[in-house]
């Protein structure tokens, strides 16, 4: 498990982390969310040990303070951008395993899992972005550590690249270990993360299920939907009597609110009023919306459950 | 700490400074000039007696002198900055290794490779010597090799203490060229300029050039090198006179081992303490 107890950690007058408690426990996968200077990166380098910090932080009851040898040995690192050292990949990876303590065999088998054995001749400057993401990847699993940390994993991958990497982060997770990421993305949350926790000004603004972070934040389903030209005013109002805010979309089509728990309601109030729906489109909140949008005095009134 | 990781980032780091090609056009650099030294040396007999390995020695000095503090400078003071610019620090401090162990490593990593470029350089030149039929003081000649690490050793301490307070490699470097300038060309000038404008004793002139490493090793080298004292001037007479031979001579080492202790001390100490340089 790793334990965050009332970690801060300032910049000068900056409090980067403020008084931040928060747990992973074992098999769970943690999505650290925020926008740029909310304290993500700053939380996972006081986690690393990379940065002195008040307060405490532990792995597996090991203190990332006072031992942090111990700690560090229980996991692996994933950086934003990897930068390695200008040797050949598969002396990185033999380098990289003497200090972890993983031998010529593992060193070999984890080049060959992240499909860079023919490429293992090659130095790091050599390799193109999204090959040095899976040699990192490959040197964070070696000695099969129990906890996987990764700062935006995926930012630097193209689309195929990224399936293929959230993939094997989660048959690393469903084998019962833990992992603690950050990203951008939402839909890396709500495939990977069983909880999402929410910084802003290096406070945690939000803690909870990915599923309800849309609702706490106030930015609920949106249904666009497609209704003929000179049904449009009256399909307004009839969604207006019905309580369900709707705006007109460039005349030919409604984007409505959808209601929490009865999203297909407008559909069934216009289709009972004999008011044909065309077609729909159904448009979640992006990360984007939630973090810096709307959502905001949401979010924070949303407390540490997220409800 | 433990020195299995200490020798693991020493050999990293090694390989690292004999792939770089500063480094190897410093070695190559080096040696031609103490071959050439040796081969612009008059022949046995033809002037003074010989061209034996004291006479040698003493003119690898200079050469020492020119090269072991600009490369143990240069590249002590790349060393932590240049990683922690380019973010291989933080990558490897991620891993379960500690502050020291990297330092240490550092340390002994970039002081090996200096050692064998000073070892090339003294060997081929002492070669030379037993080629032509060379005499005089091998022990003065090795000890003048063995004073020169030691002067790469106290200079690389200076360059990484630089190191661990710099952000940026440039600047780190920019630091290291200026204490090179300010050990080599104008410690001497500094001495005298001090001595005369400060009315300075023997005595107070003789403790300013121990402040300087550089002019350290080259009391120790002539004093090894040549019975003849009185040619390091007054402040040479006023050594010997007070501490004796040997005496002055285990002081010069001692002063070097100090030069070499304290910066890396404080070097390493800063290096533990601040990780706001990691972030």
């Amino acid at each position: 498990m790793i334990d965050i107890k009332n970690v801060t950690k300032k910049f000068g007058k900056l409090r980067a982390v403020d008084s931040v408690s928060l747990a992973a426990g074992e098999g769970e996968a943690l999505a650290l969310l925020g926008t740029n200077g909310a304290g993500k990166s700053t939380l996972i380098k006081c986690i690393l040990g990379l940065l002195d910090f008040a307060g405490e932080i532990t792995i597996n009851r090991i203190s990332v303070k006072a031992d942090p040898r111990a700690a560090k040995s229980l996991i692996g690192y994933l950086p934003q951008e990897p930068v390695f050292y200008d040797m050949r990949a598969s002396d990185i990876m033999r380098f990289f395993g003497r200090i972890r303590r993983a031998g010529p065999d593992e060193c070999a088998a984890a080049l060959e899992k992240a499909g860079l054995t023919e490429h293992s001749h090659k130095y790091a400057s050599e390799l193109s972005g999204g090959m040095r993401q899976r040699l990192s990847f490959a040197v964070a699993l070696l000695s099969s550590p129990k906890f996987l940390i990764l700062d935006e994993p995926t930012s630097n991958l193209d689309a195929g690249g990224r399936a293929e990497f959230l993939c094997r982060i989660k048959e690393y997770k469903e084998a019962g270990n833990t992992v603690i990421f950050s990203s951008h993305r939402l839909d890396e949350v709500d495939y990977l993360a069983d909880r999402a926790v929410v910084m802003r000004n290096g406070s945690i603004v939000f803690d909870g299920e990915p599923g309800n972070l849309g609702r706490a934040s106030g930015l609920g389903t949106r249904i666009v939907l497609r209704i003929a030209r000179e049904d449009v005013s009256r399909a307004e109002e009839a969604l207006a009597r019905a309580g369900i805010i709707a705006h007109s979309r460039n005349g030919g089509g409604l984007v409505v609110e959808a209601p929490v728990g009865d999203a297909v309601r407008p559909i069934i109030e216009l289709t009972a009023r004999d008011i044909p729906v065309l077609g729909f489109t159904v448009e979640g909140p992006t990360m984007e919306s939630i973090l810096e949008g709307a959502g905001e005095s949401i979010l924070e009134g949303a407390g540490r459950d997220g409800s | 700490m433990e020195a299995r990781n200490v020798l693991m980032l020493a050999g990293k780091e090694a390989m690292e400074s004999v792939k770089n090609r500063w480094f190897v056009l410093y070695t190559v650099s080096f040696s031609a000039l103490a071959v050439l030294i040796l081969s612009i040396a008059p022949e046995k007999g033809a002037i003074s007696g010989g061209a034996g390995y004291g006479r040698t020695a003493a003119s690898l000095v200079n050469l020492v002198l020119l090269f072991v503090p600009l490369i143990s400078l240069i590249t002590g003071a790349a060393g932590i900055a240049g990683e922690r610019e380019n973010g291989t620090l933080q990558y490897l401090l991620s891993h379960p290794v500690t502050k020291a162990e990297v330092f240490a490593g550092k340390f002994i990593g970039i002081f090996i490779p200096i050692c064998l470029s000073i070892s090339l350089g003294f060997g081929l030149a002492g070669v030379g010597v037993a080629l032509r039929g060379g005499s005089g003081d091998g022990a003065g000649f090795l000890l003048t090799a063995l004073f020169s690490a030691l002067l790469a050793a106290s200079l690389l301490s200076v360059g990484l203490l630089v190191s661990v307070y710099s952000r940026k490699a440039a600047r780190a470097t920019g630091i290291a060229v200026f204490l090179w300038l300010l050990f080599i060309i104008l410690g001497d000038l500094g001495i005298m300029g001090t001595a005369a404008a400060m009315e300075l004793g023997i005595r107070q002139v003789f403790v300013l050039a121990l402040l300087n490493p550089a002019e350290v090793f080259k009391i120790a080298s002539v004093l090894v090198l040549s019975p003849r004292y009185e040619i390091l001037g007054p402040v040479g007479v006023y050594a010997v006179r007070t501490f004796g031979r040997e005496g002055i001579v285990l002081l010069l080492i001692s002063i070097m081992a100090l030069w070499t202790l304290a910066p890396f001390a404080l070097a390493l100490a800063s290096f533990s303490k601040f990780r706001r340089e990691e972030s």
